[in-house]
């Protein structure tokens, strides 16, 4: 995976490049801010853009306005876009996009689930973080169509909600991919959500549903 | 006559220019019609006058040539004569003025027939005086003298015309026309009579006897003599109350010329009458004198009433017609007083006449300024009702603003309504900041817009606004000082208003950027924790992750130098986040003012002392009577290159007094945007004030004074 970084903390910017080359990916491009970001798109065929949301000169949304600019002309590169905070609604308007992902810092501690997020994103999926999941899943009715999910149901929903495949949930929660794919069905059905296969399209179906949901109840 | 003609033409012309002005849709041919017929009135109106004119200058070589007899019934020769052509010419003259400026008025055209009138008397009495007294008859002196006697008495009966038609040559209402009936009655059968009563003329034509008298019918031309009297005065006296009872119903304009014309014309009347009176007791000497000054006395009404009509200078006349009449009652009262206590004291004390006078210069001294101002008042009331009436309005104004009724803000409209001017406009001096305000506290212009002028308000010699006003409304300046002046106390108190208000807002303001720099603190604490402390705990994480990597895959060394790195990123967190605390209150203020102040003194580069007693005063007040302290302390210590602080923090006098002093340089003034700025905003959130005393080269003391509330 060629993966291009644009970080205007140093310390971070360096943790960020050493982690994915310990996995055997390779960083063809480190920068402090996102005015080259479309020059070394342009030359080197990335796979994956990982972007801080504040950047230089305003540290505002820099890094998001970046994103959606990179979509735009290559809506093939996968981004992934690194926060300090939670922002619900504009995470989940970029992530429908598909090929794009949306991660609080800290989930670059957590090695192994941070790097399938970001090869999830290059290969077109996507990556919502579990706290902006949890953010549209919690504090809702008791009459949700929610609340007729099983534990295990709801944690398949939002890993489900997440970006992760059929076989990623299964890895993540130590089930059978079979279980797994029993879980997703009954969710579907209670949510009375169309089968789809496994992938993007299911993630933009489960999001708009509890996007949606959600908004009814607040 | 020609009387009821006239007055018939007067109404028609006065109808067409009506219909000039009422009806906008008439044809154009109309209105030319209306403009040629006012082009006429104006070349008859001066006809008029020259004839007048010429005959009064006929008159007056008459006069010159003339006899000079003095004989009690002679009375129009001489002085008393030129006297009475002064006196017709006058009619004469404002008659062609107004009739020339207004034609559609009656008053010009009956002012221009009573001078005529009067003229053409003067002269067939002076030729017929001159023709039958000369060595030869001069031809046509009888008939002067016939002429003369046939309208001699009826002319009396133009005064009543002018008296009823006054001011705009109308009739008050339909139901006077019994009025104008009896005048033009009257008028004949004074005509009558004089045209036929047998025998011989009165003096100075007694050589003549009447042409056309009715032989043995004296005691029925008596009669009709005596009752075209009675019509005339009946008529006089109708004329006299149409007056009155139009002043009654009067406003504006009519009302000032109403006024001006009673009050001069009653000074005229009591003058004409007091001279009647020294005819009678004196029935000779200075006749023609009395006469000339009675032809003046009666010269001054048709002036008076050519100013109201022409509305020339009407106000500036007023005012001094009503100074003339208080210091002319003024006078008579004083000079009562004078002389009634000189006689009384005399009297009393049968010599020293010194001591009486000495006296009576002390009471008329005395009752002077007093008795003055009664008179202003009742002169006011009586006939100055304008400025009255506005004066009572702003005073009811007051009266109501005192019981709570009106609010002070309401004065603006009261002046605007007193003084007829809708585009008044009143703005307060604010001295604090120097500027003007309207009644919303908006800081407006004081330069006023063209063609319109101020007038400044005073109070006790102190500045409190601006009334802005069109000049145009105002045709009486003096009224708009005089309300201004007797409104002021109701202008200081929406002045103080309008003050109160702008303070509220300006501490708004105050409470408002507090909250904002409130919300900018949070945010640039989020940020600094956000970009900060947690962006290096996470590339702490990272760094441990790799160190594990490199554990597990290269050399110990490599982990441990990556591991320093972490370790050296966990040290500079931490004085991160001390930093990041710095501008929080501090732990130590929950033991109170004394002990936070003391430990921010042990961290001080510089000695300072810390006078702060154990009192504990409401968290908020400590916490801005530390931060206050802590500003100090910091401008002490970063610009004042000071090497010694006093800090004290007390209560005195009600007040939490911090005071910051050091020995630096000085010279420090709170510029927007700095330290001490904001301070001054968190000393006006609590109400308090601050006082920076730093003169160049003395150090500076910074004071702070917060209300305890208990």
């Amino acid at each position: 995976m060629r993966v291009v970084i644009a970080e205007d903390q140093v310390l971070l910017r360096e943790g960020l490049g050493r982690l994915f080359e310990d996995a055997g990916h390779e960083v063809i491009a480190s920068l402090g801010d996102t005015d080259g970001l479309l020059p070394a798109i342009a030359g080197q065929h990335p796979d994956l853009i990982v972007l801080d949301i504040r950047m230089p000169p305003t540290f505002t949304d820099e890094g998001a306005r970046a994103a959606r600019e990179i979509k735009e002309r290559h809506p093939e590169l996968g981004v992934l876009l690194l926060s300090q905070h939670i922002e619900t609604t504009h995470a989940v308007a970029l992530v429908t996009l598909g090929g794009f992902g949306y991660l609080l810092k800290d989930r670059v501690l957590a090695v192994g689930e941070f790097l399938a997020a970001a090869e999830r994103v290059a290969q077109g999926g996507s990556a919502l973080d579990p706290k902006v999941v949890a953010g549209l899943v919690s504090g809702r009715g008791e009459d949700d169509l929610l609340a007729e999910l099983t534990e295990r149901e709801r944690e398949v929903l939002e890993l489900m909600a997440e970006g992760l495949t059929n076989a990623g949930i299964a890895k993540r929660l130590y089930l059978s991919e079979r279980t797994v794919e029993a879980h997703v069905r009954h969710v579907l059905t209670k949510l009375d959500l169309p089968e789809s296969e496994d992938g993007h399209r299911r993630v933009l179906a489960v999001l708009a549903h509890l996007s949606a949901t959600q908004e009814s109840v607040t | 006559m020609g009387d009821n003609d006239g007055v018939d033409e007067f109404a028609s012309a006065h109808a067409a220019a009506r219909d000039d002005r009422g009806d906008s849709g008439a044809s154009a041919q109309v209105g030319r019609a209306a403009r040629g017929g006012q082009l006429t009135a104006r070349r008859v109106a001066t006809l008029i006058w020259a004839l007048c004119l010429v005959i009064a200058l006929a008159t007056f070589v008459l006069l010159a040539i003339g006899p000079g007899r003095v004989l009690p019934s002679d009375i129009f020769s001489g002085v008393g004569g030129v006297s009475f052509l002064v006196l017709a010419m006058t009619f004469a003259s404002v008659g062609a003025l107004v009739a020339r400026r207004v034609p559609e008025n009656g008053i010009g055209w009956i002012f221009l027939l009573t001078g005529l009138a009067n003229s053409v008397q003067l002269l067939t009495w002076q030729y017929a005086d001159v023709g039958l007294h000369a060595t030869e008859r001069l031809p046509g002196a009888t008939a002067a003298a016939v002429f003369n006697t046939v309208i001699g008495e009826a002319t009396a009966g133009l005064l009543g015309l002018s008296l009823l038609l006054f001011p705009d040559g109308r009739l008050p209402s339909r139901r006077w026309r019994p009025a104008l009936v009896s005048l033009v009655v009257g008028m004949a059968l004074l005509v009558l009579a004089g045209t036929l009563r047998p025998g011989r003329y009165a003096e100075p034509f007694a050589q003549i006897s009447n042409p056309f008298g009715l032989a043995g019918a004296g005691g029925v031309i008596d009669g009709v003599d005596f009752a075209g009297w009675l019509f005339v005065i009946a008529g006089i006296g109708l004329g006299a109350a149409a007056m009155v009872i139009r002043l009654r119903g009067a406003r504006g304009i009519e009302r000032q010329q109403l006024k001006l014309v009673l009050t001069v014309g009653s000074v005229a009347a009591t003058a004409a009458a007091l001279l009647m009176v020294t005819w009678l007791v004196w029935p000779t000497g200075q006749l023609q004198l009395r006469i000339a000054v009675l032809g003046l006395c009666f010269a001054s009404v048709p002036l008076v009433a050519g100013v109201a009509i022409l509305r020339y200078r009407l106000y500036e006349i007023e005012i001094v017609v009503n100074h003339t009449l208080v210091y002319v009652a003024l006078t008579l009262i004083l000079a009562a007083a004078f002389a009634a206590t000189v006689v009384l004291l005399g009297t009393l004390l049968g010599r020293g006449s010194g001591w009486a006078t000495a006296a009576a210069t002390l009471v008329v001294a005395a009752a002077f300024r007093p008795l003055r101002a009664r008179l202003q008042d009742a002169v006011d009331r009586r006939f100055n009702r304008a400025r009255y009436d506005a004066l009572r309005r702003v005073a009811d104004f007051l009266e109501d603003l005192r019981s709570g009724r009106a609010a002070p803000e309401e004065v603006e409209g009261v002046l605007r309504e007193v003084l007829s001017d809708p585009t008044l406009e009143l703005m307060f001096f604010l001295p604090e900041s120097g500027l003007y305000v309207d009644a919303r506290g908006v800081p407006v212009s004081d330069h006023p817009d063209a063609g319109r002028e101020r007038v400044p308000v005073e109070r006790g010699g102190q500045p409190l606004g601006l009334v802005l006003f069109d000049p145009a409304s105002q045709e009486n300046p003096t009224l708009l000082r005089h309300v201004v002046e007797a409104g002021g106390l109701g202008i200081e108190i929406a002045r103080l208003h309008v003050a109160l208000r702008r303070q509220l807002a300006e501490v708004e303001a105050s409470r408002a950027r507090i909250v904002a720099a409130g919300n900018e603190e949070r945010r640039r604490l989020e940020r600094d924790l956000h970009d900060g402390a947690q962006q290096r705990l996470v590339s702490i994480g990272l760094a441990l992750r790799h160190a594990q990597h490199e554990l597990s895959t290269s050399s110990p060394e490599r982990a441990s130098h990556t591991l320093d790195g972490a370790l050296a990123e966990v040290a500079l967190s931490i004085d991160e986040l001390r930093e990041l605390a710095h501008g929080l209150p501090p732990p130590q203020l929950d033991a109170g003012l004394g002990p936070a102040l003391r430990e921010l003194a042990r961290r001080a580069p510089v000695p300072i002392e810390v006078k702060v007693p154990g009192e504990r005063f409401d968290p908020g007040l400590e916490t801005a009577a530390y931060f206050i302290a802590c500003e100090g302390f910091t401008n002490a210590v970063k610009h004042a290159d000071a090497t010694r602080i006093e800090l004290s923090a007390g209560r005195v006098n009600g007040k939490l007094v911090v005071s910051v002093a050091d020995d630096g340089v000085g010279g420090a003034t709170p510029v927007a945007g700095s330290g001490l700025s904001g301070l001054s905003d968190r000393v006006a959130a609590h109400g308090g004030t601050l006082r920076i005393e730093s003169d160049q080269g003395a150090g500076t003391t910074l004071t702070a004074e917060l209300p305890c509330g208990s």
